[in-house]
């Protein structure tokens, strides 16, 4: 068995260029992949903040022109007065050369200054175009906002003192709102990505080696070889799972190691993920990995050893592939606190596990069971593989 | 070790279920095929032992089912007195193989490949080191030990598999076709190898459809013709038996008789 080992780590480990494809190419296109979604986001949102907002207005008041301009708004304003222009306007709102159309009411001013109680309030009616990310912010600014500020400052001309009517206010002044556990917080937002980062990570990883170990074998006709010789079925295949596990766990360790470091620093600096892992977490983390990496190890190989060539292979596994991408999925999305009865799922359990983990919400009880799940799963598959190699059916000869 | 070396093949059938493209392929409709048929014969210690016959007789088949590759449908198949279906692992330990399409793995030099399976063969290292002076310098692999198998040429590849298959220096060898592809002085090399073989005590069992291959290197000739035994004996007796002039002829005479009655 140790022979057999050795040998599959050597077969990658003497190839550079196996080396670069199975360690470094999926590091270096993830985090590309990230570093690129990050910055288009931030340039997005740069951009967004950079634009001037092209605002039209029907029947602007003085008053409120004059609060546009202390309230310094990045905007132009272009007033217009036509109903043909309004139409024109609503034109360009939709084709998104317009961010924001606000009409008043004819005389505003006057209308405000003169209102009586039990008379009809005016009405303002703003346009935006929800589609357009500068016509939503520009919405967002200034009609949500802006206006509401507006409302503010007529409503203490009419009244005076605003706090005669306030009857409370709601955080205006509370710096401390936030309460939350910063280590509680930063976990999930990691512990939301991480076991479906993992879990793909290692099973892609997995994939390709594991394929290649068996299916690629029998393909190449070096599988026959090993089985004239006195090793026992038993030996080769836990030989192919190990490496296999091995090969696939050091991978999911760069990548995991790289994405702790370049994460933050992607997503701009200072992100709040102010994380620290305690030793704990992360010796529970290792162990659950490499049980991870032992179950996923033995289906790709037993389902490799079914299959008659490579491509074979990797079309029956790419259905398996989807399942622990829909699970990890799963578990990104769930918010819930997960029972222990949850926690005898396969495969899901793994991935709540390291989700608990990171969280601190998972019970030694719940830990040991995912850890007995998964072990216990993957020596079945294991056995079952050991059986497959004693057929020559399955073993093409 | 007292044990008699020997190959004592008893009423062996082998019957291949065909999948539906292999139906196709062979314009069948039968799905079962029987490559050997009935087949019994004794191969004993310091023997060259022939299997010859056309393409398809069911050579190939016949020395995997001896080698523990595939399980006989009927019969018994017994190496050094183990049964191959009850003891594989010990008839795997005292024998050699080698088939076409069994091949070394190409990513791995020639000197990695022999020292991998000396190591599968539980030799001890030192053991190792001396079987690969011995056969690298036979064949003469010294000149590409350290190239990676997928950079030889067919002879090449193939001396490197008859030394890998011979590290654990077996009592019984089984090769089948081995002089396939390589030229004749290769091919004089590795039938004389197999003479040394012989001559050291050991069992040796090739196939072959080649005439004048067998006729040199065979003590004993035993004719497959549709995966039955039709006739065996030394080169001598073959002759005698259907009185033609060489084993060509001889063996013409017993392809015809096999047919006629079919
Ligand atoms: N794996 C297999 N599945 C189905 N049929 C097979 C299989 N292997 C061999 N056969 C069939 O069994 C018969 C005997 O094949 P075998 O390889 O033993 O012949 P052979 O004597 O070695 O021939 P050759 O001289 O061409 O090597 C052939 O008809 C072949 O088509
Ligand atoms: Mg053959």
């Amino acid at each position: 068995m140790k022979t057999i080992y050795k040998k599959e780590l050597a077969r990658i480990f003497k190839d550079k260029k196996m080396i670069f494809s199975v360690f470094f190419l999926p590091v270096l296109l993830m985090v590309g992949i990230m570093a690129l979604v990050g910055s288009l986001s931030k340039s997005e949102m740069e951009k967004i903040q950079e634009h001037k907002s092209i605002v039209y207005m029907i029947n602007q008041p003085d008053s409120f022109a004059q609060f546009m301009e202390a309230a310094d708004f990045n905007i132009s304003v272009k007033d217009i007065a036509t109903d043909a222009e309004f139409e024109n306007a609503k034109t360009k709102l939709r084709d998104g050369d317009a961010d924001l159309i606000i009409e008043f009411p004819d005389n505003f001013d006057q209308v405000i200054a003169s209102y009586q109680e039990g008379q009809d309030v005016p009405q303002i009616k703003t346009y935006y175009n929800p589609s357009e990310d500068y016509s939503s912010s520009a919405y967002e600014t200034i009609s949500t906002q802006g206006l509401e500020a507006y409302r503010q400052i007529l409503l203490s001309q009419r009244i005076g003192d605003l706090n005669g009517i306030q009857i409370f206010t709601v955080n205006t002044d509370n710096p401390d709102m936030v309460v939350q556990d910063d280590q509680k917080a930063s976990g999930k937002a990691l512990g939301m990505m991480l076991p479906y980062f993992i879990t793909i990570l290692l099973f892609a990883g997995a994939m390709g080696l594991g394929v290649d170990m068996v299916a690629g074998e029998k393909e190449r006709g070096t599988m026959a070889s090993l089985l004239v010789t006195q090793v026992k079925r038993k030996s080769i295949v836990l030989g192919k799972v190990f490496a296999l596990m091995t090969l696939s766990g050091i991978s999911s360790v760069i990548y995991i190691v790289v994405m702790g470091v370049s994460f933050p620093k992607i997503l701009g600096g200072d992100s709040g993920l102010n994380f620290e892992v305690t030793v704990e977490q992360i010796v529970m983390i290792g162990v659950l990995l490499v049980a991870i990496a032992f179950l996923y190890s033995s289906i790709i190989v037993l389902i490799s050893v079914f299959a008659k060539d490579t491509k074979e292979a990797s079309t029956y596994i790419t259905p398996a592939y989807m399942v622990v991408l829909v699970i990890g999925l799963m578990t990104m999305f769930t918010t819930k606190d997960a029972g222990t009865m949850e926690y005898m799922i396969p495969f899901y359990n793994t991935a709540l596990a390291l989700k608990g983990i990171l969280v601190n919400e998972v019970t030694m009880a719940q830990y040991g069971i995912t850890l007995g799940v998964t072990l216990v799963l993957g020596a079945v598959l294991t056995v079952a593989i050991a059986k497959a190699f004693e057929s020559e059916k399955v073993m093409n000869m | 070790m007292d044990q008699v070396v020997e190959i004592n093949i008893q009423g062996l059938s082998k019957v291949y279920k065909l999948n539906k493209k292999q139906m196709q392929e062979s314009h069948t409709k039968n799905p079962k095929k029987t490559a050997v048929d009935d087949l019994s014969l004794t191969a004993r210690q310091g023997e060259i032992y022939g299997l010859l016959g056309p393409n398809g007789a069911g050579k190939t088949t016949t020395l995997r089912c001896i080698a523990t590759i595939i399980k006989p449908t009927a019969g018994q198949v017994y190496v050094n007195g183990h049964e191959v279906q009850k003891e594989p692992e010990e008839v795997r330990k005292c024998i050699g193989f080698l088939t076409s399409d069994i091949k070394l793995d190409p990513q791995f030099s020639v000197d990695y490949m022999f020292d991998f399976f000396g190591e599968l063969r539980g030799l001890p290292r030192q053991k190792i080191k001396e079987r690969k002076k011995e056969l690298f310098d036979y064949f003469q692999i010294g000149d590409f030990a350290h190239k990676k198998i997928k950079e030889l040429s067919t002879g090449m590849k193939q001396k490197a598999a008859i030394a890998v298959s011979l590290v654990h220096d077996p009592e019984i060898i089984i090769f089948d076709e081995p002089t396939n592809g390589l030229d004749i002085i290769t091919a004089r090399s590795v039938t004389d190898y197999l003479r040394k073989l012989r001559d050291d005590g050991k069992l040796v069992i090739v196939s072959t459809h080649i005439m004048s291959e067998a006729e040199k290197l065979c003590d004993r000739i035993g004719i497959i013709i549709d995966g039955k035994k039709t006739a065996e004996g030394t080169l001598k007796e073959l002759l005698e038996a259907t009185g033609a002039g060489d084993l060509e002829d001889a063996f013409f005479e017993y392809y015809k008789a096999a047919k006629g009655e079919a």
